[in-house]
């Protein structure tokens, strides 16, 4: 009491002494768990339905919207309805319509931060729907690192298939002669400046043979060898010593001569090289002028009238766009399910701040996320419908043990689509990721489908009716595709200004009732082998042979007489500079050369010569010797 | 948005006044964890219910969280290398094996290379905070709060009709 009125007295605030345990935390601990209840309750499912939506939109490359979504907590289940994800190619429909999604999560997985769905219904499924409105389309997104090979692939792939060339056959059989546009080529010929090289290859060669021929011995060099051999004494030896010297003598000279004529038959040889060389950079012209050709073919649109060059350009957009598609799938498959790499580095995370995600489970465990089973169903009235299931699509196959595999069958008669079969298998178990799917369709209206759209002429299926196949199997970074499609009971729809373009259409597609397509693509992402026909293309070609081939041949003649013509006068040149050029390279070594044989001859005489004399006087001694010697033996024996 | 405000006009009246030390450092500490960690975990769920429950200077540790978090966030590189080596470690891998198929544990994201390597570094660092800041505190108290209590500014301010009607006011609010 009297401490405190001692306090009040000095005017400071009495010290309430306080625990270390915050008790009047309790109730505002309350609000905040009554706060977290109430936005379970009524905020978190529309929450949880835009990020989803969100995430699948990324997934899916165009906008998906989810009509309803309820969770429950208690029962760790969740029910999503009207699911449409819009086409990308065509924002006005959706690829796929789910009327529901219902399954529940297992607490046990969920309290280890897994998902474990043990059964799920996908029911209602539809394709092909009409949306209220056009759904947005997510921009491409950016490559991380430039192009990769098989972007590259693709690219080229596209822009060899995005080209008209039914439309640049019909503008000339309407009347186009593309050859007369080449009034005057432009200064961008690959002639041009491999003609360019050319001379500057022969001033370059020219240069280093003056140089090298200025280096290369004289005849003055050789003159002095021939007096001084001349010098050497090759007879009237007075002793073996004389002979000794002259041996010697001849020798060096021989030294000499060979240090000095060395570089001449190196540069012989040398030369038959150089101007092999040339040679062969002329005769590579001839292919930069039919590359040439080629190319102002393509640039006056002068297209081959070849059945494949025609099929690729019917048919080849859709089978690229399905290897598009497939790529992407196998991409998103290999991020969200990546198969047990072997390798002891791990690559850097694409984002340090996200860092990278390791897997500690055991067999028993529960992989991140895993659904067992989904059941998917689509009943119709009248039975038909849709029936199907996924099994085991998980993000760590190798811990599952098992590959993911989806199947489905049944029909879309709304779409009039039927006997749909379909089979998937991701199998990421091993180090090696596999992903095979077959699909087949037995039948599918056709109706109003574009095959050529361009001013001249137009061409497609008015109505038909349609079965496809398609098998893919990528096996790491190897590619196996195969696709096939038949329309049968085709009416074809074209359209022409010009009557000779009319004619010719329906000259070749008369009689022309089913129309089959199969393509093959095999290899690796990034370098793709190819092989697509169709007996449409086949068709086409023999059709418009018949009205265009003496047009083609005219116009083909007439650019190669252009290019010709252009480059005539420069080509002459060189070729006269390179026979010039080659001639006086050659006699001037040839020159030297004789110099050099020359001197090799009388070398050789001398060198002949002398021996005789040296083994001639070496007998002389011997028998001397022998004289000498048989004297004093006779002197001995007496 | 009031909550927050009170709490950090309570630890401006804390810092300023004589008692405390140990709640403010001990908040600071909290942040320094807090900020370290990932928004949505487990372990910062813990941390805020130990300041809720324990007399902790909330603003304290909301500040610091705030400034810890940029300072996590440029140590992310280190914070990842660290935490692989340690997810690495052969020795360890029986451990981080059940610890990834325990109930609970696995909402702590321990398995995540930078969570790892930054959650290593905050409890390493969080006592040296908790000791550096108290010492920072009362260098702070004498250094800068009595100087510029005893400044002519402070004396003219503390002069005032309005000063002194507020220091009634604070009394009687308690």
């Amino acid at each position: 009491m009297t401490s405190s009125v001692d306090k009040s007295q000095t005017g400071q605030k009495p010290v309430k002494k306080q625990g270390a345990i915050r008790v009047e935390a309790v109730v505002p601990m309350l609000i905040v768990v009554g706060l977290i209840v109430l936005y379970f309750s009524l905020f978190f499912d529309a929450h949880l339905r835009r990020g989803l939506e969100f995430g699948a939109t990324q997934a899916n490359g165009a906008e998906v919207n989810i009509g309803t979504l309820q969770t429950s907590v208690f029962n760790a289940s969740m029910l999503i309805g009207d699911v449409q994800m819009t086409d990308p190619l065509q924002p006005h429909r959706n690829r796929v319509q789910i009327g529901e999604v219902r399954f529940g999560m297992l607490w046990d997985a969920l309290l280890r931060g897994k998902v474990m769905i043990d059964e799920a219904t996908v029911a209602d499924v539809q394709i092909d729907t009409p949306r209220k409105r056009a759904g947005k389309v997510l921009p491409p997104p950016a490559p991380q690192s430039g192009p990769s090979a098989s972007d590259r692939m693709m690219a080229k792939m596209k822009e060899a298939f995005s080209g008209n060339v039914v439309g640049d056959l019909a503008a000339i059989a309407a009347g186009a002669n593309p050859a007369e546009q080449l009034q005057q080529i432009g200064g961008d010929l690959k002639s041009d400046a491999y003609m360019a090289d050319l001379q500057k290859s022969m001033d370059e060669t020219e240069q280093q043979w003056k140089a090298r021929m200025a280096a290369l011995p004289r005849g003055e060099d050789f003159s002095a060898l021939r007096t001084r051999l001349a010098n050497v004494q090759l007879k009237d030896f007075k002793d073996l010593q004389q002979v000794q010297a002259s041996v010697k003598e001849l020798q060096a000279i021989r030294d000499e001569f060979e240090a000095k004529s060395k570089p001449i038959a190196e540069a012989g040889s040398s030369l038959s090289g150089d101007l092999k060389g040339l040679q062969t950079s002329f005769s590579g012209l001839d292919d930069v002028v039919r590359e040439d050709v080629r190319g102002l073919q393509a640039r006056m649109k002068l297209p081959s009238l070849d059945a494949g060059n025609l099929s690729q350009a019917l048919f080849g957009m859709d089978v690229l766009n399905k290897l598009q598609q497939a790529r992407g799938y196998m991409d998103q498959a290999r991020q969200y399910m990546p198969a047990k790499s072997k390798q002891a580095t791990k690559p850097a995370p694409r984002n340090i701040h996200k860092g990278r995600d390791y897997a500690f489970g055991h067999p028993k465990g529960y992989p991140a996320f895993w659904l067992r089973r989904a059941i998917v169903t689509s009943t119709l009235p009248g039975g038909k419908g849709l029936s199907g299931e996924i099994r085991d699509a998980a993000t760590d196959q190798a811990l599952v043990g098992r590959p993911m595999i989806a199947t489905l069958k049944g029909d879309f008669p709304q779409q009039g689509v039927a006997g749909i079969k379909a089979e998937l298998v991701v199998d990421h178990t091993k180090p090696e990721p596999l992903e095979r799917m077959e699909l087949s369709v037995a039948r599918y209206g056709v109706a109003g489908r574009s095959l050529v759209s361009s001013p001249n002429v137009t061409l497609g299926f008015a109505q038909a009716t349609a079965a496809a196949g398609f098998t893919a199997e990528l096996r790491g970074e190897q590619v196996a595709i195969q696709a096939s499609n038949q329309f049968r009971d085709v009416a074809f729809e074209t359209t022409a200004q010009s009557p000779v373009v009319r004619e010719m259409m329906n000259a070749s597609l008369s009689g022309l009732k089913t129309v089959s397509m199969d393509a093959r693509v095999s290899g690796t992402w990034g370098d793709l082998d190819w092989d697509l026909s169709t007996n449409l293309g086949d068709a086409l070609a023999r059709g418009m042979k018949r009205y265009l081939q003496e047009k083609m041949d005219a116009a083909r003649k007439r650019i190669q007489a252009q290019v010709d013509q252009r480059i005539a006068a420069q080509r002459q040149k060189l070729t006269a500079r390179r026979g010039e050029l080659e001639s006086r390279l050659k006699s001037a070594l040839a020159d030297k050369q004789a110099q050099v044989d020359k001197l090799r001859n009388d070398l050789e005489t001398a060198r002949r010569d002398l021996e005789q004399r040296k083994n001639a006087a070496t007998d002389e001694q011997k028998q001397k010797l022998k004289q000498e010697a048989n004297k004093l033996l006779d002197k001995w024996r007496r | 948005m009031t909550l927050i405000l009170k709490q950090l006009f309570a630890l401006l009246r804390l810092l300023n006044s004589d008692t405390g030390t140990n709640q403010i450092a001990a908040g600071v500490a909290c942040g320094l964890i807090l900020g370290f960690a990932p928004m949505l975990s487990l372990q910062g769920l813990l941390v805020f219910l130990c300041m809720f429950l324990f007399r902790i200077q909330i603003g304290a540790a909301l500040t610091s969280a705030a400034f810890f978090a940029m300072v996590a966030w440029l140590f992310d590189p280190v914070s990842h290398a660290l935490g692989a080596s340690i997810l690495e470690t052969e020795s360890l891998q029986p451990l981080f094996t059940t610890m990834y198929n325990l109930p609970l544990v696995p909402l702590t994201h321990f398995y995540n290379s930078v969570v790892m390597g930054a959650g290593v570094l905050s409890l390493v660092l969080a006592p040296l905070v908790f000791f550096g800041s108290k010492r920072l505190i009362v260098a702070y108290r004498v250094k800068v709060v009595a100087r510029f209590k005893s400044s002519p500014f402070w004396k003219l301010w503390s002069g005032t009709s309005f000063f002194k009607w507020y220091s009634t006011y604070d009394k009687l609010r308690g």
